[in-house]
């Protein structure tokens, strides 16, 4: 049993605590959830958990087994996989990664490799011991991670939104992992602002905001679920009627890279002025691919690609005429100040000062990021980082506003606040909007046109219009 | 694989496994050789020799199960070494002088690191580590290996950066190479954003690497990858596969 009683600690130099007297139990084989929007100190309490809080004051206690757990045994104790699959793997071949735990607990040679071999049969990767991780799959690479945990022989397992960069099968195939170290006895606590995933494998669900439990339920909490938003909808009109005409025409795309001859594969697709597109399809299925392609970022191999009035166009051409937003917006926030980094590209299209200052103003109050001004964008949260860069895209007013990924890292609530701002943007500006992502929109309404991709072509389009 | 997929990107000097003879070969005994091989190229001058080392450098290559596209993608970047130096011979001993001694030396700058890459593309990170333990501290191999583990994700996301910055109206594509702008944004938008995502990447490999247990004691067991082939080959003839029974319940 672990049992956590009254913890509060506050990060060096801040004045009000990141989590404040959290209490709660967790016994073996249970799985528990902590859920709150970001910020609340969900990823703060698995890091006390693990005991890697160095900085700022930790008050009250952990104990597990009845005892005070001492230093070892909350390293091989607790097993903490990090949000980041990507910068948690140190090594470059599977079985390196899943070594290097034991190896640093000084466990003999021998019993390594038997818990390689456990570890990763449990996630189901064994057959790919020798491969290089960059070769992963974003699932894969999450497994690796649990794996690369569980040779250490944890009792608890600590995961910190362990699904966010993951499509269904990723998700699909994490579960069955947890749901049998759950049969093992192994307690898992999660922290996930989206507990869709998980509702069939958690027994209790903590709540929490500011830092402490505000609830605790033995049945989903209906805010946090991702697709389940009860009257939450944006709803808005449905506009197929007033469509302007054909903005973006692909016929028979097909791009291939290095070991992936078919990325994109005779792709047809087309979107017309004003339209609201959901690009929908698994992680590796060619939506961002075919978005760069739209975008001019990069070439196809063949067929014919049309966007506004030019025939394949390149970045140049569509500069100020169609945007893409990267998912994460740290790749391309540099600037000094918000409104610097709004203004980017407005200077480079040599727009008059004063036309400058109005479109960032408009660009910022369009995005609710009006207040953010003067900030250094660098110091802004997640959810702020994105508002900022997205006011960045469309400042110049394109006619294309291309998202991928738009929803990975952001909770229901930010969720739902960027398909209101896309649904003012179409309602305002009449900008024709394409949303690529794994997972099903937050509201099903959204979107004019649904196109599904699989293995580089578009298999199925549902319209709505 | 097609010539235009030959010519695009992919990650060079990345350990690749297979089975080979250089693959087999214990990490000493490639470093000795290797260290050898390059040494032989660094002092050969006429063209006979030269053409036999080389010969030897691609067997070496070649019988490590490495490809022709293996190749071209750990090599192109000596290309620009390549133009440099001949660019720079035949303005020092003009033409055609020049020639003979700028392709021969950029040719062996490119040999002198083959050896070196079958050594990357064929001993996996452990290996090294349990070959060096002695000579270096671990703290030092650590933050090399990992460094080495990240060099296609930072090459990735310097792709991805640059992609988003061009979208935006950066000036970075070759023409603008010339130009002040394209300076001044290839660091502000590139290098800036680049750096960011380095030191958070930094900081959570570093969290990673203290959660499990990196640090916590002065010494460290090291496993051994031969072993454990011989483990899991063992438990297949065996008839009672890991991923059956209760090799796969983590006790």
């Amino acid at each position: 049993m672990l049992e956590a009683n009254d913890l509060t600690y506050t990060y060096a130099g801040e004045s009000l605590p990141a989590l404040e007297n959290v209490s709660f139990r967790v016994g073996p084989g249970e799985c528990v959830c902590f859920c709150g929007h970001s910020g609340c100190g969900k990823t703060t309490l698995l890091l006390a958990l693990k005991g890697l809080l160095h900085e700022g004051t930790l008050e009250g206690e952990v104990r597990h087994g009845g005892g005070l757990p001492s230093g070892g045994d909350i390293l091989s104790g607790f097993g903490l996989v990090f949000q980041n699959a990507e910068s948690q793997l140190l090594c470059s071949t599977v079985f390196d990664e899943v070594a290097f735990g034991p190896e640093n607990l000084c466990i003999p040679p021998s019993e390594i490799n038997r818990r390689i071999v456990q570890a990763l049969t449990a996630v189901n990767l064994l057959e790919f011991g020798n491969r290089n991780v960059e070769r992963f799959s974003a699932g894969q690479k999450q497994r690796l991670c649990i794996a690369a945990v569980l040779s250490m022989h944890p009792r608890v397992l600590l995961l910190d939104e362990p699904t966010s960069q993951l499509d269904r099968k990723g998700r699909n195939d994490l579960l069955a992992v947890l749901s049998g170290l759950k049969e093992q006895g192994i307690s898992v606590i999660i922290a996930e602002h989206n507990i869709e995933p998980f509702v069939g494998l958690i027994d209790r669900y903590y709540t929490m905001s500011g830092g402490s439990i505000t609830g605790v339920l033995d049945h989903p909490p209906e805010q946090y679920r991702c697709g389940h938003l009860n009257g939450s909808t944006v709803h808005q009109p449905r506009r197929a009627a007033a469509y302007g005409s054909t903005l973006i025409s692909a016929e028979n795309l097909s791009v291939s890279y290095p070991g992936n001859p078919a990325v994109l594969d005779n792709v047809t697709f087309s979107a017309m002025k004003g339209e609201l597109v959901h690009l929908h399809g698994e992680n590796g299925c060619g939506k961002s691919t075919l978005l760069k392609a739209i975008a001019g970022a990069i070439r196809p191999d063949s067929g014919h690609l049309w966007v506004g009035n030019k025939d394949f166009p390149d970045t140049g051409e569509l500069l100020g005429k169609a945007a893409l937003l990267f998912q994460n917006p740290q790749r391309q926030l540099f600037e000094d100040t918000v409104a610097d980094e709004v203004a980017f590209t407005l200077k480079r299209l040599k727009l008059p000062p004063e036309e400058i200052v109005h479109r960032v103003r408009s660009a910022l109050a369009l995005c609710e990021a009006a207040h953010l001004s003067d900030r250094l964008p660098l110091t802004l949260s997640f959810g702020e980082q994105h508002r900022v860069a997205l006011a960045s895209v469309i400042a110049p007013d394109p006619e294309l506003v291309l998202l991928d990924e738009p929803f990975a890292g952001l909770d229901p609530t930010q969720r739902l606040r960027l398909l209101k701002t896309l649904s003012r943007l179409r309602e305002e500006r009449g900008t024709t909007i394409v949303i690529a992502s794994h997972d099903p929109l937050p509201d099903a309404e959204w979107a004019d046109r649904i196109v599904v991709m699989e293995n580089g072509r578009c298999v199925d389009k549902t319209d709505f219009g | 694989m097609n010539r235009k997929n030959i010519l695009k990107s992919d990650y060079a000097c990345q350990y690749r496994a297979a089975d080979s003879p250089v693959h087999r070969l214990p990490a000493g005994w490639k470093m000795l050789l290797s260290t050898v091989l390059s040494v032989c190229i660094l002092v050969t001058r006429e063209p006979a020799p030269l053409l036999l080392i080389t010969a030897l450098c691609f067997a070496y290559y070649f019988f490590a199960g490495l490809t022709l596209s293996d190749l071209w993608r750990d090599t192109r970047i000596f290309l620009i070494q390549f133009c440099i130096l001949l660019a720079l011979f035949l303005y020092q001993y003009g033409y055609p002088d020049g020639i003979w001694p700028g392709v021969r030396t950029s040719i062996q700058i490119v040999l002198f690191f083959i050896p070196g890459i079958v050594f990357l593309r064929t001993t996996q990170v452990s290996s090294m580590m349990k070959g060096l333990r002695g000579i270096v501290p671990h703290r030092v191999l650590f933050l090399l290996f990992t460094s080495l583990r990240f060099v296609p994700f930072f090459a990735r996301e310097t792709q991805e950066i640059t992609m988003a910055q061009r979208l935006r109206g950066a000036r970075l594509s070759p023409c603008d190479i010339r130009r002040t702008v394209f300076w001044r944004d290839l660091f502000s938008c590139i290098i800036l954003p680049l750096l960011v995502r380095a030191l958070k990447t930094a900081d959570e490999a570093a969290l990673s690497a203290e959660a499990r247990g990196m640090g916590a004691r002065k010494e460290r067991t090291y496993y051994d990858a031969r072993e454990l082939e011989r483990y899991l080959a063992e438990s297949r003839e065996n008839s009672h596969p890991p991923d059956k029974g209760d090799s796969g319940k983590l006790s």
